[in-house]
């Protein structure tokens, strides 16, 4: 296990624990995410990693029956605590889901939904965040002439990214990805990929994924996860080539089972 | 292989899908061919726009312009009260309500539906109309008020739970991206979640207001029935008469085939057309919503609702609008108090920060259910608490004397069963029948399966005094029945028509496709499959349903006004063709006609109030407990 200073790390948790009912879904988890990182985390479907990262932004507590112990400390503060402001902590930690959820309306308002429910009325800046974000979400170009059309419309890799511009818009510290491209083809994937290599210059990006391939391309660290417990958590290279447990290894050469 | 059995089977339900095509052109023949002779005599623009309406006066005239002012008036007024009260509600079930709170709302709301419309036009008559007199300090609260308060509640329920479903359909997604980007639980409701649901709210509406337009009894008896419009027209407390109004209190006194009958038929046609309109504009909006919100890249507009100056013109207008209306609808001090808080309000609106204004509107959330809950537990308690002590054995088994003052209600009790029971023999066959042939014998839209399901639509949007007004007309006169059981049985049984197949063929459908593959796949023809594999787990909707349809038959009085009921008759029916006392009947007469049998009235409203609810209840039940266990 790798010791990062408590100074760059963003978010940690210190004995996270959580149960779905009588489900002890997430075990004792203790992780820290670095500023400005991207993080992948890894294993197999059920193991805890969407409730992991739903945890930060505080999504679990639309769930019934979720209890949660220990404590999440985001820029030094525990987030698990009943008296947070959850909608501060939401703004600050974006989330982009599985499936691209943009809603039923135009490109524009999907974009501007944001900053608009943030207070920012003025046409001009709000022209001005829709296409700043569109064009960080590299989307821009290939939406410039339908601004007004519905969301509905876009591809479902131009979804996912407008889903993006829809979270940079509200310029957030922390971005949480889950399996942000399962639902797309390779190419669309490669430009979300590309994405985040660009977005971890100035954001801190955690991202669940599926994909050994994509853990290793785009991640600086991994964490590798098992039965709701954090197995090992490392430098990326250090993960894919010289694991220090064993399941982490079966699991990474795919040899699972 | 050429099948005969099963193309019989396939003939049979057919048949039964276009009876009700059929019933529908049968009914909308009789009501023209019984209005037509008006109009050898009045001109028709005489008959829309004439001022008066006074049908039996030394020269008669037949002008229906009041009456349809006054039937949107009063529509008007119930949805100023039903709209936000039922979305409140609905918002607060949907989105806030713990599930303690649910399970006990919900239930409660649909109980609301079942209570039949002579048992609120009771209450109305008895309290809300004595209220408003005190509180108004005028001489009678029979008015344009009383009928909107209580037409708005008895849309309420249809308005919740429609819109409430609407929002439950709202994929859960779109709340977590909402709520992932930092956005209050309020802003999420009121700017992803409502704008979502707009079309099945946009329907929810609608429907009530169809229930609002087609409901007779009630009216009759709070409005005050003068067919004047109010003077001046803003003026809330004038008494009103509506199209349904005039149809329930003249059609029993009119000769049959004198002028007046013809221009009752008339005036059945022009509130046919008006629920027509309703019911078109509904599938129109909800066209346009879903073409607004569909994939397809918008055709540019002439005037782009982005412009600049677009959005700032139209709320400058509508300000003035809002300005103009409010001082011409109050008294100048009040007006300009209420423009005092308007402006006061737009102002704080935007200053006011995400987490208050999210705090005010949960209050306003949980203060319209609120509203609702209490005005189903006065109606309730107010005719439980006042009804049980008429309530004895003799009550129950004894028929009535002295008018109804004293004695029982045993023949009406029995009636209604007869009524019911017949009425569900007769469209139980036809309407699973006809559900049967549309959900599993045609695919996607033919012409035929079109037209049937136009009908049907129709069919369903009727209001109950036009099926009595056609029982009337081809049954009670026309074949001849005189005034039986069995026209009364015949009219409620097409009045339920519709509840029937609807929910019959929704549960038909709810039965996954890959199950009826299965079956095919071993070999077994269509009909061995629908009776083995397909109509068993559809079994329980088609039970509510047809629960559902027993409580409303046995419930409703405007189409058994004219076709079976008599007021007092000692003995039971021997035969169909004999007239029967019913609960609904007898209640209404009692309450409008008896003076001084208040104790049988409380008592007989608890009856059927009574027998309605706990035929509700078990629908409620059985649907509650089958949701449960089959998930597909
Ligand atoms: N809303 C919920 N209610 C109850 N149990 C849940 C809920 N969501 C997840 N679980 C349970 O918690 C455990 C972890 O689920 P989670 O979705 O976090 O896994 P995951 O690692 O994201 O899997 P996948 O790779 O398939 O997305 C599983 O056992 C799952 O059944
Ligand atoms: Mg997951």
């Amino acid at each position: 296990m790798v010791n990062m200073t408590t100074e760059a790390a963003v978010i940690s948790t210190k004995g996270l624990n959580l149960y779905y009912g009588d489900n002890h879904a997430l075990q004792d988890i203790n992780i820290s995410f670095e500023r400005n990182r991207v993080t992948a985390l890894i294993g197999p479907s059920g193991c805890g990693k969407s409730t992991l990262i739903r945890c930060f932004n505080r999504m679990n507590d639309l769930v019934d029956n979720v209890r949660v112990q220990g404590q999440i400390l985001f820029d030094g503060e525990d987030i698990a605590s009943p008296r947070t402001d959850v909608v501060e902590i939401r703004k600050r930690i974006g989330m982009v889901f599985q499936k691209p959820n943009p809603f039923p309306k135009s490109v524009y308002e999907n974009v501007a939904y944001g900053p608009r429910v943030h207070g920012i009325k003025d046409k001009k800046i709000l022209d001005q965040i829709v296409e700043k974000s569109l064009k960080d979400a590299a989307l821009w170009d290939e939406v410039k002439d339908r601004l007004h059309a519905s969301a509905l419309g876009l591809s479902g890799g131009q979804q996912q990214r407008l889903c993006i511009a829809r979270t940079l818009a509200v310029e957030p510290e922390v971005i949480l990805m889950d399996e942000p491209c399962s639902s797309l083809d390779p190419i669309a994937t490669t430009k979300i990929e590309d994405l985040i290599e660009e977005l971890k210059k100035r954001y801190t990006v955690i991202i669940v994924t599926h994909n050994m391939q994509q853990a290793a391309r785009s991640s600086d660290y991994t964490g590798f996860m098992y039965l709701g417990k954090l197995i090992e958590f490392g430098e990326t290279c250090q993960i894919f080539e010289a694991p220090g447990e064993r399941l982490t290894e079966n699991y990474v050469t795919g040899r699972f089972g | 292989m050429h099948n005969w059995n099963e193309s019989l089977i396939r003939g049979l339900w057919f048949f039964t899908a276009s009876f009700a095509v059929l019933s529908v052109f049968f009914i909308i023949f009789f009501l023209l061919k019984d209005a037509v002779p008006l109009f050898q005599t009045v001109s028709v623009q005489d008959f829309i726009f004439g001022n008066t309406w006074n049908p039996t006066g030394a020269t008669p005239s037949y002008g229906v312009f009041p009456l349809i002012v006054d039937t949107l008036l009063v529509t008007l007024g119930a949805m100023v009260i039903a709209v936000p009260l039922g979305l409140g509600s609905a918002v607060y079930l949907s989105e806030l309500a713990p599930s303690k709170v649910k399970a006990v709302a919900k239930p409660a709301i649909e109980l609301l539906a079942g209570i039949p419309s002579v048992v609120y036009g009771f209450f109305g008559l008895i309290v809300l109309t004595d209220w408003l007199r005190v509180a108004f300090d005028v001489p009678s609260g029979e008015s344009w008020l009383a009928g909107s308060i209580l037409l708005g509640v008895m849309a309420l329920p249809t308005i919740i739970s429609v819109s409430e479903d609407a929002l439950n359909m709202v994929p859960q997604m779109f709340r977590e991206g909402s709520l992932a980007l930092g956005s209050t639980h309020w802003q999420t409701i009121s700017r992803v979640l409502i704008p979502s649901a707009l079309s099945g709210i946009t329907a929810a509406v609608i429907l009530g207001m169809g229930r609002v337009i087609g409901e007779t009894m009630a009216v009759i008896m709070v409005c005050g029935n003068a067919a004047i419009i109010p003077e001046p027209i803003t003026n809330v407390l004038s008494p009103v008469r509506t199209l349904t109004g005039t149809l329930g209190i003249e059609m029993g006194e009119v000769a049959v085939g004198s002028l007046h009958y013809s221009a009752l038929f008339a005036v059945a046609v022009v509130l046919l057309v008006i629920t027509l309109i309703v019911n078109l504009s509904a599938v129109w909006i909800l066209k346009h919503i879903r073409s607004k919100q569909s994939a397809e890249v918008p055709k540019r507009h002439f005037i782009s609702p982005n412009n600049e100056w677009f959005w700032p013109a139209v709320r400058a207008v509508l300000a003035v609008l809002i300005v103009l209306a409010v001082f011409f609808l109050f008294p100048p001090l009040p007006a300009a108090v209420l423009m005092v808080f308007l402006a006061a309000l737009i102002y704080a609106k935007d200053r006011i920060s995400p987490n208050i204004s999210q705090k005010i509107a949960f209050v306003l959330l949980r203060g319209a259910i609120a509203v609702v809950l209490c005005v189903l537990g006065i109606i309730l308690l107010y005719i439980i608490v006042n009804g049980l002590p008429a309530l004895s054995w003799e009550f129950l088994t004894q028929p009535p004397r002295d008018l109804g003052r004293a004695g029982g209600i045993f023949p009406a009790i029995v009636g209604t069963l007869y009524l019911v029971a017949g009425a569900i023999s007769f469209a139980l066959p036809i309407g699973i029948g006809a559900a049967i042939y549309l959900s599993e014998y045609t695919r996607g839209s033919s012409r035929i399966t079109g037209i049937i399901r136009t009908g049907i639509d129709l069919l369903n949007g009727m209001p109950s005094i036009v099926f009595g007004l056609f029982g009337f007309a081809f049954l009670v006169i026309f074949l001849n029945f005189g005034v039986s059981l069995l026209a009364g049985m015949i009219t409620l049984g097409l009045m339920v028509l519709p509840t029937i197949i609807r929910t019959t063929e929704e549960s038909l459908k709810s039965v996954p496709t890959s199950v009826r593959e299965g079956s095919l796949a071993l070999g077994s023809t269509k009909w061995q499959t629908i009776r083995r594999v397909v109509l068993p787990p559809a079994l329980p909707g088609i039970l509510t349903g047809t629960i559902l349809s027993i409580g409303r038959a046995a419930g409703e009085t405007a189409p058994i006004l004219f076709t079976a009921a008599v007021f007092s008759k000692r003995f039971l029916p021997t035969s169909v063709y004999e007239p029967v006392m019913a609960l609904p009947y007898h209640l209404f007469i009692l309450a409008t006609n008896v003076p001084g049998a208040t104790k049988n009235q409380y008592g007989t409203a608890l009856v059927l109030l009574i027998l309605v609810v706990a035929i509700y209840a078990v629908a409620i039940w059985i649907r509650n407990r089958y949701q449960k266990n089959v998930r597909w």
